[in-house]
């Protein structure tokens, strides 16, 4: 592969992440609202307002808001947070993990369910077992995450007892047993695009000319599969794979919040509604630097699927 | 003298019912379902009920308040006594209490602790304490507080939360410059005067309390409570996977339960379906001045448009439809646990006829529109303004809703930018100069950001802060309460009681008006 390909994403990266840096920073304060209302109250004083947004140096303007914070974001500080007032790091070092989990776990999972069911549907094309497949998998894609969440918590964990009732775990066994019901919850409407996807993308390449010469040359039929026709196809899927991670994190902040799960999603959305800006701001942060570090893995494997990319 | 007997009578109360009472049991774990965390475990400067209504459980207070919510009873103290001038209160302090560590509360804890909580740069909460001028301490077991002047609520004040006692040693070798500081660190791992002590807590997960071994009030089996070894406080904000999580026994309790799952969890024979009485009052906040922030004129100026609104809500419709019958129509601004509530059962019954008469009277036009905030999301608030949007179609007034998120309405309340908005509102002190003082009173915060004033409401309000005649108090508040019923600044909707559902298993529990959850009394059974 082209180092200097791999060294220009990385590059790019930078200018990326600043940019939502001060896009996030001027967002959250141009809100109607500010942190003081979540601090103190809707009952509260005047006064006491004032004195709080001074001493969260909410009064100044906002470029200096912003020179302060970038100073001590280059120091490794995102700052504490005004509601729970602990420091922001501790936070997403707290939290981050179980949402990485959650997400790692349910992306593994749309691809182990994804790809042999798309191989299977792409070579039986039309057949009874591709509808079925696709049907199912329709049905994923077309129910909210809340909703299938919901759904398999009242039946496999509160009726069959199978798995518990949302939480977290206290070991990696554990963890993976509690956090079961809500990445199959995430994976499933992972899986249907991806399973789509990869079907068409499948056929496609079945019909190529360079299938049947490989057939031709007298290739086991294993072999073409695997090394033709799925890593060719395999091209555009990983695309997606990487673009939907962005929405798996989405995902994530309604599923933790059905199977009470301690993941960053539900903490970013409490402080937005509390107007938390410094924990806006550092969650953000990170999730864009994963969200970063995700479309540079997936470039980097599609440029590895097909070298023509990094030329380009 | 009557209090001294009082705090008599209840102890030898709690000393009979000893000998009476069914086997309790002792030890094991409770695990109580929240829907949301606490945030800051310090009794001064939290804000916030998610740590208010477990706060007392961490740290005692010298008085606690009853389990009705309407009085005190002895706590780290045993009796108080107000002078005869009412200028000065004695507190007795109980012999042999020690903090969660084991160190002794003493009298300098005591005085330092209410030095604290009445500083007025420390949190909103001081004004419960304005009244006291100093505090002086004699021995080694009295403490008196100086009064500026007499004060009705300084007792009940002294059972509030943020007149707990702390360590005034330990708080001080926390590290920090400021107070605030301080009370950061400190509240991570919290020493305490309650039933009992902080163990553990995981941010937005689980907080765990554990027994405190040095509590000083006995059980129903004669020994020191409280009965369970722990008590674990998971966080499960989603309603469905909260009742979930209690159906499948992984919890024993759970909070909040929503009103349209209450009968559902009555009928379930392994669990009992707690419907505790509360303060909470849902109200319509209505902006009385004569020109809205946006330069339209205000119809809602008129008290007779205000009395007609108030007449064309069916309130009985609206409990029914929102809190599927559990909540019932308001009796007066407070709610009807709120000592010295003017009950004459529900105002401004409902009355379609009248409504017409008295717009007709005030001479609104037929389709006149009306705006009302509801918070985004919210069901409830939803309910409620689309239940009134029918009702008041019904005499010709159009109601328009807009829905914002919290942040944004509580800018826009705050600035006086709105014509009505939603609210709701749950009282932290067994005693009604605290919701008056929001509601009625206009210098506080202009009776809820109204503009409504009522110059003799103002000053009859800091006449009753000063009187020390109960049944004179009462009379003032009566006086108070009709002036601002009869001009009716806010649309009376309902009260409601506070849902919560436990194991068959779990007794002694206790949720006061105040919303205080109160574990000490709390056990499991085998």
């Amino acid at each position: 592969m082209n180092l200097n390909y791999v060294v220009v994403r990385l590059a790019q990266i930078v200018p990326t992440f600043f940019l939502i840096m001060v896009v996030i920073f001027v967002l959250v304060r141009l809100l109607p609202g500010d942190p003081t209302s979540a601090v103190l109250g809707i009952h509260a004083t005047d006064e006491a307002v004032e004195r709080i947004n001074a001493e969260l140096g909410l009064n100044r303007s906002i470029p200096v808001q912003f020179g302060l914070f970038f100073e001590h974001f280059l120091r490794g500080d995102l700052g504490d947070s005004i509601i729970l007032k602990v420091p922001v790091m501790q936070l997403v070092l707290e939290r981050l993990p179980v949402t990485l989990f959650l997400t790692a776990f349910a992306a593994m999972m749309a691809v182990i369910l994804a790809v042999p069911m798309a191989l299977v549907s792409a070579i039986r094309r039309d057949s009874l077992l591709d509808n079925s497949i696709r049907a199912g998998f329709q049905v994923g894609l077309s129910m909210p995450v809340f909703y299938i969440g919901i759904i398999l918590l009242t039946f496999l964990a509160a009726k069959l007892r199978w798995f518990p009732v949302g939480g977290f775990g206290d070991s990696f066994g554990d963890n993976l047993y509690h956090l079961f019901l809500p990445a199959l919850t995430l994976a499933l409407s992972l899986s249907a695009v991806l399973m789509r996807n990869l079907r068409s993308s499948i056929i496609d390449v079945l019909d190529a000319e360079y299938v049947d010469f490989a057939r031709a040359k007298g290739l086991r039929h294993r072999v073409v599969l695997g090394r033709h026709v799925l890593r060719n196809a395999l091209i555009s899927t990983v695309a997606l794979f990487g673009l939907n991670i962005g929405t798996l994190f989405g995902g994530a902040v309604i599923t933790e919040s059905v199977f009470a799960i301690p993941g960053v999603g539900r903490l970013l959305i409490d402080s937005i509604y509390g107007r938390d800006y410094p924990v806006i701001q550092g969650l953000t942060l990170v999730l864009a630097i994963l969200v970063c570090l995700v479309f540079l893995v997936t470039d980097l494997v599609q440029a590895w699927l097909d070298p023509r990319v990094s030329h380009s | 003298m009557t209090r001294w007997l009082r705090a008599l009578l209840a102890c030898a109360l709690l000393v009979g019912m000893a000998g009476t009472a069914e086997a309790v049991t002792r030890g094991g774990t409770l695990t109580y379902a929240r829907y949301a965390d606490s945030l800051f475990l310090d009794p001064v400067l939290n804000d916030a009920n998610v740590d208010i209504w477990i706060l007392t459980n961490l740290y005692d207070t010298l008085l606690q308040p009853t389990a009705d919510g309407k009085d005190v009873q002895p706590g780290l103290a045993t009796e108080y006594k107000m002078s005869d001038d009412a200028m000065s209160l004695t507190l007795k302090l109980r012999s042999g209490i020690k903090f969660s560590d084991g160190s002794p509360i003493t009298v300098n804890d005591v005085k330092w602790s209410l030095d604290r909580a009445r500083n007025p740069k420390n949190g909103i909460w001081s004004f419960t304490l304005a009244s006291v001028d100093s505090i002086d301490t004699q021995g080694e077991d009295t403490v008196v507080l100086k009064l500026k002047n007499p004060d009705p609520t300084l007792v009940a004040a002294l059972a509030t939360f943020n007149s707990a006692i702390l360590p005034q040693k330990q708080f001080e070798a926390t590290p920090g410059a400021t107070d605030e500081e301080k009370a950061k660190a400190f509240a991570e791992h919290p020493i305490g005067s309650g039933a009992f002590v902080f163990d553990r807590w995981q941010r937005g997960t689980e907080l765990v309390i554990k027994r405190n071994p040095h509590y000083w009030q006995m059980g129903e089996d004669g020994k020191p409570l409280p009965y369970l070894d722990e008590v674990r406080f998971p966080v499960i904000p989603d309603d469905a996977t909260r009742i979930l999580k209690l159906q499948a026994g992984e919890v024993d309790g759970a909070e909040l339960i929503p009103y349209a799952r209450v009968a559902e969890l009555k009928s379930d024979p392994n669990l009992n379906m707690e419907l505790f009485p509360s303060t909470k009052v849902q109200f319509i906040t209505v902006n009385v001045r004569p020109t809205l922030k946006n330069g339209e004129k205000n119809v809602l100026a008129d008290p007779k448009v205000r009395q007609a609104l108030n007449y064309a809500i069916d309130k009985d419709a609206l409990a029914q439809i929102v809190t599927f019958g559990i909540g019932t129509p308001l009796v007066s601004f407070m709610s009807s646990a709120t000592p010295m509530v003017d009950n004459h059962g529900p105002i401004y019954a409902y009355d379609v006829e009248k409504a017409k008469a008295l717009l007709k009277e005030a001479g609104v036009a037929e389709g006149t529109e009306v705006t009302s905030i509801g918070l985004a999301g919210s069901a409830d608030e939803t309910n409620i303004l689309t239940t009134i949007q029918q009702s008041w179609s019904a005499v010709g007034v159009k109601l328009n809703i807009e829905q914002l998120d919290n942040a944004t309405r509580t800018a826009r309340y705050r600035a006086g930018d709105f014509q009505m908005r939603v609210s709701l509102w749950t009282d932290d002190i067994a005693d009604p100069s605290e919701i008056t003082s929001y509601f009625a009173y206009f210098p506080n915060i202009e009776s809820l950001h109204s503009g409504w004033q009522d110059k003799s409401v103002d000053e009859l309000f800091l006449k009753s802060q000063q009187e020390m005649d109960k049944e004179k108090r009462a009379d003032m508040y009566k006086t108070i309460q009709q002036k601002y019923v009869d001009s009716a600044p806010i649309m009376f909707l309902y009260e409601s009681p506070y849902p919560v559902a436990l194991r068959k298993q779990v007794k002694g529990f206790n949720q006061i008006p105040l919303g205080n959850n109160i574990f000490s009394g709390a056990y499991v059974e085998k």
